[in-house]
């Protein structure tokens, strides 16, 4: 059950990506020669769209903020227990770390997510959109796989450790 | 107080060959050991195509095999004796290039070299003065995050080098690094403890080609070497009879006259049939270091010699501190230990000085007399693990503690302030 | 590399060199091993005579519970006046070495587990209590019931202690460990779950472990334990029962539980350096995807190499 689920909630999210996805070139109003992501900001309502908040259950959400220029996308992610949660933020700081490399990663997550990711007009110019739409979609996947195959391991490794020390007594 | 700050810290070298590690205070690392790890890796590249079902057995297998592997010495010989194992160098050219190797490296230093838990004790570490400051992040976030040390200092290795003052009771802390080590060699002047970053000077050939060449120059003359053992031989050749001549022509003369004194014998075992074999060692003895000085007869694509090349580097500082940078050149690394290494070089560092001292002269027509410049360049037994030594020196003393980074400051600021290193008062 | 091992391996290479080679050297070394101990070889004197000194933090507590009669067991000859600034000492004569080989790697064996040996005493005691409780226990017929002998507090490093108790029918050692960091203490939760299964899951002779945040029944009211509830601190109990604890087993016993804290933390550490690798691969694997966003960068503006290694770019 879980998998489809997995399906149908990554491909909404897929679909509305698609949807949201077109951005343009858009000089901020406020300040002369300065051009910046509309979303972040938020002054002026008329270049900003509704958000769009699509849920797998209570503890899995994506938020999509979308703007005339540029397009947020946050995540929530599953974390049942407190290993869950100390794996989840360990493997997101550590990518945060690492967010020049990313180019469309946001230093900090919008709050109440994990993760955002900020995507604007220059992104896309740089990038194909579908393939950008993939990686996006591919994080999500991964990162849960991710998550629960690092939990796993930690798991096996305590048994390993635990048995291994035991069998010296005997 | 913090009670770890009572206790001496830990101080580890990483070089590309070597990785001097040991404890603050003393005067000699407890452990020199080559960078090396073996990884048993036969599990790690298969557990994702697999089918599902052995996907947990290939897991479970996966988690073990990353405990399954060895570093220094104990990695060269299981890597010899079984196949299962995969050498793998964490540190290449003086910068890390394998972070997982690293930190596994680091974890066997830890635990089962020194002996210690990281959480009670401060770490010198160091780096190469072209580190780039990601990596000292990344070097934070492991130091942190993985082994919860409760304060790093990573200093760059020529300060060091130059901080083990074994030239002078007093501490000199101006002056230029010639490091060369196994796989990288820098010039790298420092003023007053700070690097002058835009002086510093690279040299692409450092320890591992003046075994090659010793190995190459064995090879052409036909030496009877089984091939599989050649590189290590070259190795120990150089380790045990090289040294620095004064003039090339002349000791080609001197081996011409009295071979008998100058070829030396090196006797070996063929590591597959255990057949004993010798061979004669002849003109390498002082060609393999002479790749220094004249660098055209190993390599056609850099031909500038190591006293140019300080030179230059002396030449492109602030013109105010050049005279005391001539006066203070600091030999490092282990492939410094030729002997007469230093003494090659100060005559050749000297004679170009002069010859631009005398042709400045000439220019004004003798009217202005210019000062000496004073040309030393400083040799010592323990050069081969200076930079160990200055780590040492500098992490026993207290402004250490105040000038490291602690846990504290990471969690508040993240790994960012690893970027920059203070010089700190004990440096003087 | 999974289980640390006993002895201290600079001590043993140090002394196996010594012993080896004909020149001697002085030496003047202050090392640390786990739990606070410190380590000073130097050579005072002579270059001939090596003096091992040791500094264990929780030398008070062994010496009130037989540390002396241990060490002066294990070391006899070789104890000498105490350095200042250090618990204990030991003086080796090159010189005077034990003629045959294996005399002379039973001493280096020896002086490498100089600090196992000084921790030993309150375990040899406890073991022993237990021997004769257990004898008086068959003598009677009235096995003395739950009672125990006075808990033994070992308190080996800043915040952490050992408590030893012995009984008719177990010897009971018990860890308190505090965890700094929050990974640390999720993880180290974990792994004693693993611990306290292992006993029902694959070795069922295995010493019983237990795992809990509040002070243990035995323990409980004992001066200096720290319960602030937050979980911080964790304590273990093993409960070692006979077959632990006979003649043959006991040497290993003591070698092998003194090393359990340290064992803990190490692998805690080792699980995190897995989880940073596989953080790498995975962030890498995630560039690989992106990147395959960004159109193909034209071929003719690459840089390429010359044969000797140089690199040039094509000009267009």
């Amino acid at each position: 059950m879980g998998s489809t689920t997995l399906r149908l909630y990554l491909t909404c999210i897929r679909n509305t990506l698609d949807a949201a996805m077109c951005l343009q070139n858009f000089p901020c109003q406020e300040v002369e020669r300065h051009n910046k992501p509309e979303v972040e900001l938020k002054t002026s309502p008329e270049l900003l769209l509704n958000p769009v908040l699509i849920c797998r259950n209570e503890a899995e959400k994506c938020l999509i903020e979308t703007s005339i220029n540029s397009l947020r996308i946050s995540l929530k992610v599953k974390q049942a227990d407190e290993l869950e949660n100390i794996l989840t933020k360990k493997f997101l700081r550590f990518l945060s770390m690492r967010a020049e490399a990313f180019q469309v990663l946001r230093r900090k997550p919008v709050q109440g997510y994990d993760i955002s990711f900020l995507i604007t007009n220059y992104h896309c110019e740089e990038m194909q959109k579908q393939k950008l739409i993939d990686f996006i979609v591919q994080f999500m996947e991964d990162i849960e796989k991710e998550i629960s195959e690092l939990k796993m391991s930690v798991n096996t490794r305590g048994r390993l450790v635990a048995t291994e020390f035991l069998k010296q007594f005997i | 107080m913090d009670p770890a700050a009572s206790r001496p810290a830990v101080v580890i070298d990483n070089g590309s060959g070597y990785t001097k590690m040991g404890f603050a205070g003393n005067v000699e690392p407890c452990f020199i050991v080559p960078s090396v790890v073996a990884i048993n890796e036969s599990f790690l590249n298969q557990s994702r195509s697999s089918s599902k079902g052995n996907w947990i057995a290939q897991h479970n297998a996966g988690v073990m095999a990353d405990l399954d592997f060895f570093i220094g010495d104990d990695a060269l010989s299981k890597s010899r004796s079984s196949s299962t194992y995969n050498l793998t160098y964490p540190i290449k050219h003086g910068q890390v290039e394998n972070w997982d190797a690293m930190e596994r490296f680091w974890q066997q230093c830890i635990f089962n070299y020194l002996r210690c838990d990281p959480e009670d004790h401060y770490f010198l570490l160091t780096e190469s003065p072209l580190t780039a400051p990601e990596s000292r992040e990344y070097t934070g976030e492991i130091m942190f995050e993985t082994f919860n040390v409760p304060g790093l200092y990573i200093a760059v290795n020529s300060v060091l080098a130059l901080a083990a003052g074994y030239t002078t009771s007093k501490c000199e802390m101006t002056g230029v690094v010639v490091d060369i080590g196994d796989g990288a060699t820098h010039v790298v002047p420092v003023a007053d403890g700070y690097v002058i970053g835009s002086s510093i000077k690279s040299v692409p050939i450092a320890g591992k080609d003046v075994t090659l060449f010793v190995q190459q120059l064995m090879r052409e003359r036909g030496e009877n070497i089984p091939p599989e053992d050649s590189f290590e031989v070259a190795r120990k050749v150089k380790e045990m009879h090289c040294y620095t001549c004064s003039d090339i022509v002349k000791e080609y003369n001197k081996h011409d006259k009295e071979p008998a004194k100058y070829i030396k014998q090196w006797r070996g075992v063929k590591p597959k049939t255990g057949a004993p074999y010798s061979c004669d060692i002849g003109y390498e003895r002082f060609l393999g270091p002479e790749v220094f000085f004249n660098p055209e007869i190993y390599s056609s694509d850099f031909t500038t010699p190591l006293p140019v090349v300080i030179d230059k580097c002396i030449q492109s500082a602030p013109i105010d501190t050049r005279r005391s940078l001539y006066k203070n050149i600091v030999l490092s690394g282990g492939s410094t230990m030729f002997k007469d290494f230093h003494r090659r070089l100060q005559r050749d560092i000297k004679k170009i000085v002069d010859a631009r001292v005398l042709a400045a002269e000439a220019r004004l027509n003798g009217e202005i007399k210019s000062h000496p410049v004073e040309v030393n360049v400083l040799s010592h037994p323990i050069q081969r693990f200076a930079v160990w030594f200055g780590g040492s020196v500098l992490a026993s003393t207290p402004e250490f503690f105040t000038a490291c980074h602690t846990k504290a400051e990471y969690e508040e600021y993240g790994a960012s302030i690893c970027r920059t290193n203070p010089v700190f008062k004990g440096m003087y | 590399m999974l289980l640390l091992e006993y002895h201290n391996l600079l001590l043993r290479s140090i002394l196996s060199e010594r012993f080896l080679s004909s020149s001697p050297v002085s030496i003047d070394q202050v090392i640390s091993d786990f739990d606070g101990v410190t380590y000073h070889i130097s050579t005072p004197e002579v270059r001939t005579k090596i003096l091992v000194s040791v500094s264990v933090k929780c030398f008070r507590d062994l010496l009130q519970h037989g540390a002396q009669a241990v060490l002066q067991r294990e070391y006899g000859a070789y104890i000498t006046e105490t350095e200042s600034g250090y618990d204990f000492s030991l003086l080796i004569d090159l010189e005077n070495l034990p003629v045959e080989q294996e005399g002379r790697d039973d001493l280096i064996r020896r002086v490498s587990l100089l600090k196992r040996n000084t921790m030993a005493a309150p375990f040899e005691k406890a073991i022993d209590e237990h021997h004769r409780l257990a004898e008086q226990g068959v003598n009677a017929e009235t096995a003395p019931q739950g009672e125990g002998t006075e808990v033994m507090v070992i308190r080996y490093r800043e915040e952490e202690a050992m408590y030893i108790q012995a009984s008719h029918d177990r010897v009971t050692v018990i860890f308190s460990t505090v965890f700094r960091e929050e990974t640390d203490r999720i993880f180290g939760k974990v792994f004693l779950s693993e611990f306290v299964d292992a006993r029902r899951r694959a070795i069922q002779n295995a010493p019983q472990v237990l795992y809990r945040n509040d002070p243990p029944l035995e323990i409980r009211g004992l001066p200096g334990l720290r319960d602030d509830g937050t979980g911080d601190v964790g304590y273990i109990t093993f409960v070692l029962f006979p077959r632990h604890l006979t003649a043959q087993r006991r040497e290993e016993t003591i070698s092998h539980i003194q090393t359990f804290r340290d064992y803990f933390h190490y692998h805690i550490k080792a699980a995190k350096a897995y989880m940073h690798s596989r953080m790498r691969r995975r962030v890498a694997d995630f560039l690989k995807v992106l990147n395959r966003a960004k159109p193909d960068v034209d071929e003719e503006k690459k840089e390429r190499k010359t044969a000797s290694g140089r690199n040039f770019r094509v000009q267009g």
